[in-house]
């Protein structure tokens, strides 16, 4: 079922080929590497979490296929160590002023809703600032079979559908939502690149409106399960619309297999008192790999290496409001 | 001994993969593409980046970024290269040691065990009592008097002057033996029912009128204000806000990264820490109340039938969950307090000798509120 790459004499391969994503990762040795982690991040007073989550990412992208081909992570502890620094100066030292600012002259004053204001606004730009510039690090620093992933949006142009998305769905009291979640889906993968080649995607925020009305209402009939099911229907619909030279994506994940899945890491968790971790980890990983493949045509092999430059600014900012996403 | 192993070529210019023959010569790995060309890679210039666990391919890398690659599937390339060529292959996992690897990783694993138990047991709260003393008594003081607005707002306050003045006496007869201190004590009564008493920082006592109601004489007041004097003398608030604030800090250190489920596990544990140093700094008062009142002379008996009264209050049943309370069992505070006391010699001076204690219970305006207007806060 699984396509060769390269067997059709490095060509074109046949139209309906499909290439299967797996991941080979395993629990002991995660766990491997982040009790070691542990040690030195304890003895180097938390500085050393930068090298360890390098550690982290660079095994889980060695155990990650695709079509046959391992995936490779390249970014480094100094890297992510500077980005947070940035992030720390750009950002986390006016919000810990401006919080301390407020303190000093205390709640009755009317200066202390000015401070408020000043403190949404500089989270209001970091968020979409954050997003993109991780984006752009994380993706930069990623390669399969030699070749680098790149994120060439810019923030100023995010910034805009952030900011417009944001009041619409405020104004239309949530409706505007799907739309702009797609819009930023869009966004984030419609500017990736593989190489010199680009990703396309064709979403519709209307196509997931109705659905995404009868989650609303279903929300409180079924304690909020039914978002599981609607996560799943908009994780195989943007799969679907997300597409490389001739190949679609094409995700299999349901809501069904989230929820058994997340029941089994809750149990998993709590039976280990939380030790059990890189376990969960690595099963989130093994399902929705498993339910994801690419169906089409690709023709690897022409795909010329482009690297783009990015700093682990973005990368260090979402660390810090704790916005951690990953490759979509 | 196998010298020759197949594998892929990438050359970090097009994603293109050749396939090449590897070979093992003694300064360099040489490298014969499918199509004929041969590279040389000197070993000391060769980076290997994966193939150190297990399911991972070893991947070489060599020259600058975009860098090229090497992909051989069998691992035997690096048994048969520390084989070989022991004194080139030292930058090169090595899959005969993996037993010691996981040898090193028990024994992190154990040490980092020992340094999470001795920095939460230990180093936590020796930190907090070493770093507090720095922190202003201004500060403690502004922070205090924020904190008694809520606790004891002025329309609640019981301000009759001549009864405060005797609770000042005992908190004076008390601290005379305590030698110079910073702090400007300041006691409130506040008119509710609760059977309380509480420290702010910077020198406040909250009495409940419900409290003083159950005292049966000066000493029973005593022990209790010997035991929130100790709380503000000890600087207890100071230090658990460094203790919360170190202990954030040691959590981030050692998850880094914190999402979904682990964040409530995460906050479990550092309300359980916390409830763990409330404990802690209770006992101290506890201790060091009871000293103050030994030093002023006064019956301690006071302390303990104000203790017998709190126990009475709690009833039965909540012993089981002691282990997560944020005050000791009232119970082992009892047995540690007497057995101090037994170590040691008791004064007897009467406190208050010219006053009938039942006085000071009408302290408060003796209007009783009606139930509603009790319930507004």
């Amino acid at each position: 079922m699984a396509a060769d790459l390269d067997s059709s004499a490095q060509l074109t391969t046949a139209v309906d080929s499909t290439y299967a994503v797996d991941f080979h990762g395993r629990g002991g040795s995660l766990f491997g590497i982040q009790i070691v982690n542990l040690f030195l991040g304890l003895i180097t007073l938390g500085i050393y979490s930068f090298w360890g989550r390098v550690k982290v990412r660079a095994y889980l992208a060695s155990l990650t296929e695709f079509a046959g081909y391992r995936f490779a992570y390249h970014g480094t502890g100094k890297e992510l160590f500077i980005g947070w620094l940035k992030a720390l100066v750009l950002f986390g030292i006016p919000l810990f002023v401006l919080a301390l600012l407020q303190v000093i002259v205390g709640i009755e004053s009317g200066l202390f809703n000015i401070f408020q204001v000043l403190i949404y606004l500089v989270v209001g730009v970091f968020i979409p600032v954050a997003m993109v510039n991780a984006r752009r690090y994380r993706l930069s620093r990623i390669s399969w079979r030699g070749v680098r992933f790149s994120f060439r949006g810019g923030v100023r142009e995010f910034m805009a559908i952030y900011v417009k998305g944001w009041l619409l769905t405020v104004l239309t009291l949530g409706f505007y939502y799907p739309f702009w979640q797609n819009r930023r889906q869009s966004f984030m993968i419609g500017d990736s690149y593989f190489g010199n080649q680009k990703f396309a995607f064709d979403g519709r925020g209307g196509d997931l409106f109705w659905s995404f009305v009868l989650h609303v209402a279903l929300t409180i009939p079924t304690f909020f399960l039914c978002w599981l099911w609607y996560a799943a229907r908009v994780q195989r619909y943007y799969a679907e619309h997300t597409s490389f030279q001739a190949a679609r994506l094409r995700s299999t994940v349901t809501g069904g297999g989230m929820l058994g899945l997340m029941i089994g890491n809750a149990v998993l968790f709590v039976l280990t008192l939380g030790l059990g971790w890189s376990w969960i980890t690595v099963r989130n990983l093994r399902y929705y790999a498993s339910h994801l493949t690419m169906v089409g045509a690709l023709d690897v092999a022409g795909v010329m290496q482009e690297v783009q430059s990015a700093t682990a600014t973005g990368e260090g900012l979402s660390g810090f409001l704790d916005l951690d996403f990953d490759l979509g | 001994m196998q010298l020759q192993w197949f594998g892929y070529y990438l050359d970090g210019q097009s994603a293109n993969r050749r396939s090449a023959k590897i070979y093992l010569e003694a300064g360099h790995l040489r490298i014969d593409l499918d199509d004929g060309a041969l590279l040389n890679w000197p070993y000391g210039t060769i980076r290997q980046t994966q193939g150190a666990y297990a399911g991972e391919q070893v991947r070489l890398e060599y020259g600058a970024e975009p860098a090229q690659v090497l992909l051989i599937e069998d691992l035997s390339f690096l048994t048969s290269f520390h084989q070989v060529l022991p004194n080139r292959a030292g930058g090169f996992h090595n899959p005969a040691k993996r037993l010691q690897r996981f040898q090193l990783t028990i024994v992190a694993g154990c040490a980092s065990v020992a340094l999470l138990l001795g920095t939460y047991f230990w180093g936590i709260p020796t930190f907090a009592m070493l770093a507090a003393p720095w922190v202003p008594v201004s500060w403690e003081e502004k922070l205090g008097d924020s904190m008694i607005e809520q606790v004891a707002p002025a329309e609640l306050r019981c301000s009759d002057p001549q009864r405060l003045a005797k609770i000042e006496e005992l908190v004076k007869a008390m601290l005379a033996t305590q030698g110079e201190t910073e702090y400007r004590f300041k006691i409130h009564v506040v008119n509710q029912p609760i059977f309380n008493a509480l420290a702010a920082p910077g020198g406040h006592i909250v009495i409940f009128r419900g409290l003083l109601d159950r005292t049966e004489n000066a000493e029973e007041l005593a022990g209790v204000l010997a035991h929130e004097l100790q709380h503000i003398l000890k600087r207890h608030v100071t230090r658990s806000l460094l203790e919360y604030a170190s202990t954030s800090f040691l959590v981030a250190a050692v998850i880094g990264d914190v999402s979904g489920i682990v964040s409530f596990g995460v906050e479990a544990a550092q309300m359980l820490a916390q409830m763990r140093f409330s404990r802690q700094h209770e006992s101290e008062a506890d201790e060091a109340g009871l000293q103050m009142l030994l030093a002023s002379q006064i019956d301690p008996a006071g302390m303990i039938a104000f203790f017998e009264a709190v126990r009475k209050e709690e009833g039965q049943g909540s012993s089981a969950l002691s282990f997560i309370a944020s005050h000791p069992q009232t119970e082992v505070r009892i047995a540690r307090l007497k057995s101090l006391i037994a170590a040691s010699p008791s004064g007897s001076q009467k406190l208050l000798p010219d006053y009938s204690w039942e006085d000071i219970k009408k302290i408060c305006p003796a209007v009783e509120k009606p139930a509603k207007s009790l319930k507004i806060r």
